[in-house]
C-alpha cells in the first residue's frame, strides 16, 4: 500500500532516528563494572542521598539557585533499556543513540584514573545492559578527555561492536577544549573505526570557560552559554587546530545546540581567517567549508515566530543533509519528534532530518519503513 | 451541543483536576477560587499533557513589586509537565505570553454535578459553584 502523497507526513510515515537519548546510570549500577579501588567509591555513593544529576563525586554540579515548588525541570530518568524502548515507542522513535546522564559531567574530575575508570565502567555497562540492534538502541562510546590514550583503546574495543555507532565527547567543564592536540589519539581511533564523534554538553557551573558562570543569576542565561556557547568554543578550536584537515574521514556531530548558531560561526571564522590566516595554519580552505561538512542535531529546535525562517537558517549552511533529529529524551527540554516533523519542510527534507541522514551517518542497519 | 457529565463538584479538589474524554479530546476540569474551569489536556507548545502538571504559583518582578522577586498566583498556575510552560488557570492564557492559551470549554454545575459543554471553540468560561 502506498501513502497518499498529498497528505502531510505523519510520525509513522518516516524513519525516526533520535541522535540523543539519555540512559540514567546511578553509581550502584556502574559499581559492578568499575575497577578497584573505585568500586568502593561507587558503592558508597550508591548508599547515599542522590539528587537529579547532582551527586558529589559522581555528578558534581555547583547548584546555587534557590528552589521553587513544582517546577518539573529535569527529574525524569530512564533507568533500563526496556523502559527506554517503551518510551521511544510512545514517541514513535525507531532508533535511539544513547548518552549518559550523570556522566555528562565526567570531564570535570581532576583525578585522571578515576575518570578513566568511570568511562570504562559506563561503556561496559552500556554494552552489557543497554545496546541492542533488535531494540534499536545504539551506544556512543564515552571518550574520557582526561586520558585520551585510554579513551582511544575504548573506542577501538567498542568500535568493533556494531551496537556502538559513535563516540561521545563530553563538553561540560572540559579543559582544554576539543581542538587541543592532546586529544589526537581519540580522533585517530574514531576515524580508524569509522565512528562519528559527537560533542554534547550539559548545564553546569565550573571554573573552566565557558562554564565559569557562578556570578550569573539566571538559569536562562547560563543554559545557552553552557550549551551553544560551549559548542561554538569547541568548534572554533577544532577548526583552528585543523581537526577536520588532519582527520579528513572523521565525521563531527554537535548535539544539544540547535542549528541557528552555525552560520554565525562560519562567517565569523571566515572573517578571522581572511585577516589572520596564520591563526589556522592547518586549513586548506576557509573555515566555512569544513563547518558545512559537520552535522548538527536539532534539539533544542528553534521555534521562530515564522517557522520557515528555520529552513532559511538551515540553507545558510547548506545543511539539508547535515541536520539530524534529536529529542534529548527524557530531559526537561526534550523535543517531541512531531515538533520537528511539523516544520514547513518538504517531504524529502523531513525524511532526511528525521532519520535518513542519521541512518547513513551512523551506518545503521535499519530498514526504511514502507510509506 | 454535547454535554458531558464530569461528576460531583465536591469530588474536584484544588490542584486535582477531574478528566473526561470526548472522542479524541481529553478535558480536565479544575476547581479554582470561584468555581471551575475546563481546558483541553494539550499544551499549545509541543502538545504535551499540560493538565497533568502541578498547580502552583510563579515568580514575578514588576514595578508593583518594586522590581523585586515576588511569589504570586499561588494555586492558579498550571505548569506543563513536559517543558514547564505556565498557564493561568483562571484565564487559560500562558503567563507572560498572553497570545497563547489553552483551549477552554464551558462548564455548568447543576444540583452539585459538574458538566462540560463540548462544542465549537469557546472562550474561556467560568462557572461559579452552585450556579
Amino acid at each position: 500500500m502506498t501513502r497518499d502523497s498529498r497528505k502531510p507526513l505523519g510520525l509513522d510515515d518516516v524513519l525516526i532516528v533520535d541522535c540523543d537519548v539519555h540512559a540514567n546510570e546511578p553509581p550502584e549500577a556502574l559499581a559492578p563494572y568499575i575497577d578497584m579501588p573505585w568500586r568502593r567509591s561507587l558503592e558508597l555513593l550508591g548508599r547515599g542521598p542522590q539528587r537529579y544529576l547532582d551527586i558529589p563525586g559522581y555528578a558534581p554540579i555547583l547548584n546555587l539557585d534557590p528552589p521553587f515548588p513544582d517546577r518539573g525541570l529535569g527529574n525524569r530518568t530512564v533507568t533500563t533499556a526496556r523502559q527506554m524502548r517503551d518510551e521511544l515507542d510512545e514517541l514513535s522513535i525507531d532508533v535511539g543513540i544513547l548518552f549518559p546522564d550523570n556522566l555528562l559531567k565526567i570531564a570535570v574530575f581532576p583525578h585522571v584514573d578515576y575518570a578513566a575508570a568511570l568511562g570504562r565502567a559506563y561503556n561496559a555497562w552500556l554494552a552489557d545492559a543497554w545496546v541492542s540492534r533488535e531494540e534499536g538502541l545504539y551506544g556512543a562510546v564515552l571518550a574520557v578527555p582526561q586520558d585520551p590514550k585510554d579513551a582511544a583503546e575504548q573506542i577501538r574495543t567498542y568500535g568493533a561492536d556494531d551496537r556502538f555507532v559513535a563516540v561521545y565527547l563530553p563538553v561540560a567543564g572540559l579543559r582544554p577544549l576539543w581542538g587541543d592536540r592532546m586529544y589526537d589519539p581519540i580522533y585517530e581511533a574514531a576515524e580508524e573505526m569509522g565512528l562519528p564523534v559527537m560533542l554534547h554538553s550539559v548545564g553546569l557551573i565550573h571554573p573552566h570557560f565557558p562554564f565559569n558562570l557562578e556570578h550569573v543569576e539566571s538559569r536562562i542565561v547560563r543554559h545557552p552559554i553552557n550549551h551553544e556557547f560551549a559548542l561554538m568554543a569547541n568548534l572554533f578550536t577544532m577548526i583552528a587546530n585543523g581537526v577536520p584537515v588532519r582527520y579528513p574521514d572523521l565525521e563531527i556531530v554537535f548535539t544539544e545546540g540547535g542549528v541557528s548558531w552555525v552560520p554565525f560561526c562560519m562567517w565569523r571564522m571566515d572573517k578571522e581567517y581572511a585577516e589572520i590566516p596564520t591563526g589556522a595554519p592547518y586549513l586548506e580552505r576557509p573555515p566555512s567549508d569544513y563547518i558545512k561538512k559537520m552535522y548538527y542535531c536539532t534539539q533544542p529546535i528553534e521555534e521562530p515566530e515564522r517557522a520557515r525562517d528555520l529552513l532559511t537558517m538551515i540553507d545558510l549552511f547548506d545543511g539539508r543533509d547535515k541536520v539530524i533529529f534529536a529529542s534529548d529524551w527524557p530531559h526537561h527540554d526534550f523535543d517531541h519528534p512531531r515538533t520537528v516533523l511539523n516544520m514547513p519542510f518538504d517531504a524529502e527534507l523531513k525524511r532526511n532530518i528525521m532519520g535518513e541522514t542519521a541512518r547513513r551517518l551512523f551506518k545503521l542497519p535499519v530498514p526504511v519503513p514502507v510509506a | 451541543m454535547p454535554r458531558i457529565r464530569v461528576g460531583p463538584a465536591d469530588d474536584i479538589q484544588p490542584g486535582q483536576p477531574a478528566f473526561v474524554r470526548h472522542g479524541a479530546i481529553e478535558i480536565a476540569v479544575f476547581r479554582v477560587d470561584d468555581g471551575f474551569r475546563a481546558y483541553r489536556n494539550r499544551c499549545p507548545h509541543q502538545q504535551g499533557p499540560v493538565c497533568t502538571g502541578p498547580v502552583s504559583g510563579t515568580l514575578v518582578a514588576t514595578a508593583d513589586t518594586d522590581w523585586r522577586l515576588a511569589w504570586v498566583l499561588e494555586g492558579r498556575v498550571l505548569i506543563c509537565p513536559w517543558h514547564s510552560m505556565e498557564f493561568d488557570l483562571d484565564t487559560g492564557r500562558r503567563i507572560r505570553a498572553q497570545s497563547e492559551r489553552l483551549r477552554a470549554f464551558s462548564i455548568e454545575v447543576e444540583r452539585g454535578q459538574v458538566f462540560v459543554q463540548v462544542g465549537p471553540r469557546s472562550a474561556p468560561s467560568a462557572s461559579r459553584q452552585g450556579t
